[in-house]
């Protein structure tokens, strides 16, 4: 119909509507008004005259505002070009609406003007999966002033409040307004539509109704003030600076501020449907993000621990000790139709909490944070030793207790083909990938810098470090495959290797697991025709048994893994295949206006010229975001040594200068350059 | 005795709970029982637990049914789910909350793999 959905969204409530502002959603049409999960509008269909109206043009330059210009008629042939209707909406605590009609004609008009309002008041896995709902709606007008739709099921309450600045007759389907438009004179009117949450019926107020003249959402309050924190970045190359920017507005819109965090900021995971807590999303995006804004790793890492397992239970597979996977807000998460209350089913988000602790530090400084979740990370430490090691052979398996709604696959290929053989058979459960296994043994090394240096435990120390070296020697003759000399996927329940090749490997180098011996051979299998794909690492290799170019985790680039693997390839002194990486996921961002998507195909980057983007409906994607930020980490080698930041730089050939002013970090602030051979070539082909 | 009774004696009884050391911060809980309300306040410091019947103003209140508080003291219901839901009202600050669930059990029947 009306070509694409625009969105806007601050926080966890966002809207998804047509091209003419319109929702008009069914239970499977992802449209809406949706905040904390539950969707609040679900119609919202302006008429002038009984008509729709048709899109001129949508200006949604920022992420909690957009503007639709349009005009009544319909079809190609405008009937009426002799009005213009604006629609200003910013999205709030619900959003906030200036609806403009401009008469162009020498004569007056008269006009019914009417706004057509429902909710279903879906939850956000049943808009997914098209459920039933059990509770009681309502809609009824509140002294003629407010129209009220609201959902009530026991104690859970959900209640959408909409009214108009202007006169308007209300009734239970919507507004209606009788406008009277003199010649060249124009007729406004602002909509509100707030949302409400029940809980033993005290409702959130309304940020509209606290006497602000406009609405402003949180977003662009700080948004500015965001840009000006971040360090900034001079470049030769223009594309770069797109990217840089672009990834740091779309992190700015990927802050979500959970109610525990006392009003800081985590990276979501994605947009729009994916504004919540994710405990391996948030982690690895804060780590790729720590150079620039370290603020979101102390709030991740606060709001995680908060949460931390603490008892088994099945359903929410949960265990003392265990890093959180997701938390959903909705009615299905209420009534427990769903885990996420939140849902621990992860097997590396545990580790990989204290690898950020680690890390965070090593660029901040922040040793009170690190004293103060001692016990939250000791915690994630005993669980890799008491409750993942499923098999008892000192390896992290992962296998799900909730059967019905928990997920099969705990690490980050969580699609159900990720894990194969070579010839494509699937292995049964519990299964220990290998990167698992590189968080924990990284895990432990920090936890022994950290125990010697902050929380003054040398024997702990002595005693991880151990267990480290251990688990090291272990993993690297138990995971190798001998005829092909790399790292298998992941051992199965026999203690055979999934021997398929893959881009795990990559994440082996950045834990540090690797035997130096064996790191030639796997950076070379990273950057062989099997894996590199000219843009980036793909996830499974070519010619493996399940391998699919357009195949979610059996094929496809991801921008995350690979700026990882860059990292990885850097630890182990590869320069220039990591920089090699990093130019091919740079060039990709080009073509995506410097927003990678998820993932992209594996296609030979000869043979399509442009990077395949695979279809999602989630974008930005955190981790995506900040993997451009990660890989200019890794080019400039930026390492914390102490309280000094080493710089280390290698360029690829399509950069030739690369600044990175006012990093921000224990050292204060300091600047980061690099020059590259193109740099020269470019001088040298000017002069001539 | 009821086994919210029994969970608040003990916790006071503890004295010090390594759960909560990131905890401080005062709780009360307020619970209906037909026109019966019992009153327990929760005083945390970095762990150190004090539990009253006093009636002060607390960072935290939170009200529910006795007989569903019993439910979560034993396990039978999830506390932060009740809470989604509205069976648990929470005023004040959540976070510590959030901290003090850690110490309700999980539901009986859950397996033990440790």
């Amino acid at each position: 119909m009306n070509g694409e959905l625009v969105q806007i969204l601050d926080g966890n409530t966002f809207v998804v509507s047509d091209s003419r502002g319109d929702i008009e959603a069914s239970l499977t049409d992802p449209t809406g008004l949706f905040s904390f999960d539950s969707r609040f509008l679900s119609t919202w269909i302006l008429t002038v005259d009984g008509q729709r109206l048709n899109p001129l043009s949508v200006d949604d330059l920022q992420y909690f505002e957009s503007r639709f210009f349009l005009v009544p008629g319909t079809g190609t042939v405008y009937v009426d070009a002799k009005l213009s209707v604006i629609r200003r909406r910013a999205v709030g605590d619900g959003f906030h609406e200036e609806l403009t009609i401009l008469n162009h004609d020498e004569k007056p008009v008269d006009l019914k003007v009417r706004i057509d309002a429902a909710s279903d008041f879906a939850d956000l896995f049943e808009v997914k999966d098209a459920l039933e709902k059990k509770g009681r709606y309502y809609a009824r007008v509140d002294k003629g002033r407010r129209l009220l739709l609201g959902y009530e099921r026991e104690a859970f309450g959900r209640q959408t409040a909409i009214s108009a600045t202007a006169p308007a007759k209300l009734d239970k389907k919507g507004l209606t307004f009788a406008v009277h438009i003199e010649p060249h004179g124009s007729w406004t009117t602002d909509l509100d539509v707030v949302t409400a949450a029940g809980a033993g019926g005290t409702y959130v107020r309304p940020k509209y109704e606290r006497g602000e003249r406009r609405a402003q959402p949180n977003m662009e309050r700080s948004l500015e003030r965001w840009l000006k924190d971040a360090p900034r970045l001079e470049s030769d190359s223009d594309p770069l600076k797109v990217t840089y920017r672009r990834s740091l507005v779309d992190l700015a819109a990927l802050r979500f501020t959970p109610p525990v965090s006392g009003g800081h900021s985590l990276p979501a995971a994605g947009l729009p449907w994916f504004m919540t807590m994710f405990g391996r999303d948030s982690i690895f995006t804060s780590l790729q993000a720590l150079p620039f804004t370290p603020e979101l790793a102390a709030t991740t890492l606060h709001a995680l621990g908060d949460w931390q397992g603490s008892r088994i239970d099945d359903f929410r597979d949960e265990d003392p000790g265990r890093i959180l996977h997701e938390l959903r807000y909705g009615e299905m998460t209420a009534f427990e139709e769903r885990p996420h209350s939140p849902y621990y089913g992860a097997a590396d988000a545990t580790p990989l909490y204290v690898v950020l602790l680690d890390e965070y530090e090593r660029w901040t400084g922040d040793r009170r944070l690190v004293r103060e979740l001692e016990r939250e990370a000791r915690a994630a430490l005993a669980w890799i030793d008491d409750y993942a090691d499923l098999m008892g052979n000192g390896y992290i398996w992962y296998q799900r207790r909730n059967e019905e709604t928990g997920l099969e696959n705990q690490c980050w290929k969580d699609s159900w083909d990720s894990i194969s053989y070579r010839d494509g058979r699937i292995p049964g459960f519990p299964r220990a990938t290998c990167e698992l296994q590189g968080y924990a043994y990284d895990a432990k090394m920090r936890a022994a810098r950290l125990a010697r240096d902050i929380w003054k435990d040398p024997a702990f120390a002595d005693e991880v470090e151990r267990q480290a070296a251990d688990l090291k020697r272990r993993f690297n003759r138990d995971f190798w495959v001998e005829d092909g000399e790399y790292f298998a996927l992941a051992l199965d329940t026999e203690g055979k290797q999934v021997d398929s090749l893959t881009s795990n490997n990559g994440h082996l180098l950045w834990s540090g697991i690797v035997d130096k011996a064996k790191a030639k051979k796997v950076a070379a299998h990273l950057m062989g025709p099997r894996l590199f794909s000219g843009w980036g690492v793909r996830t499974l290799a070519e010619g493996e048994g399940r391998y699919n170019p357009i195949g979610y985790h059996v094929g496809t680039v991801w921008p995350f893994d690979c700026s990882f693997i860059a990292w990885g390839l850097r630890r182990y002194g590869f320069k220039e295949e990591a920089a090699q990486i990093a130019a091919g996921i740079l060039d990709a961002a080009e073509f995506f206006a410097g927003r990678l998507p998820e993932a992209f195909g594996g296609y030979e980057r000869g043979v399509t010229k442009y990077p395949v983007q695979y279809p999602t409906a989630c974008s930005p994607q955190a981790w995506s975001t900040g993997a451009p930020l990660l890989l200019l980490r890794t080019m400039l080698g930026l390492e914390p040594v102490g309280d000094h930041l080493i710089v280390d730089p290698e360029l690829p050939p399509s950069i030739g200068l690369l600044a990175l002013l006012d990093i921000p970090g224990r050292w204060g602030r300091v600047d980061a350059f690099a020059r590259g051979s193109g740099a020269l070539e470019r001088l040298r082909s000017s002069q001539t | 005795m009821s086994a919210t009774t029994e969970f608040f004696q003990e916790l006071g009884a503890r004295g010090h709970e390594p759960l909560l050391k990131k905890a401080t911060g005062t709780i009360r809980f307020e619970l209906t029982n037909g026109r019966r309300k019992a009153r327990w306040l929760v005083k945390v410091k970095k762990g150190d637990v004090t539990v009253s019947h006093a009636n002060v103003r607390a960072d935290c209140v939170v009200r529910t049914d006795e007989g569903l508080f019993d439910q979560i003291v034993t396990g039978e219901v999830n506390a932060m789910a009740a809470a989604l839901r509205g069976a648990i009202a929470v005023e004040g600050k959540p976070d510590l909350l959030v901290l003090f669930q850690r110490l309700f059990p999980g539901p009986p029947g859950s397996s033990r793999q440790s």
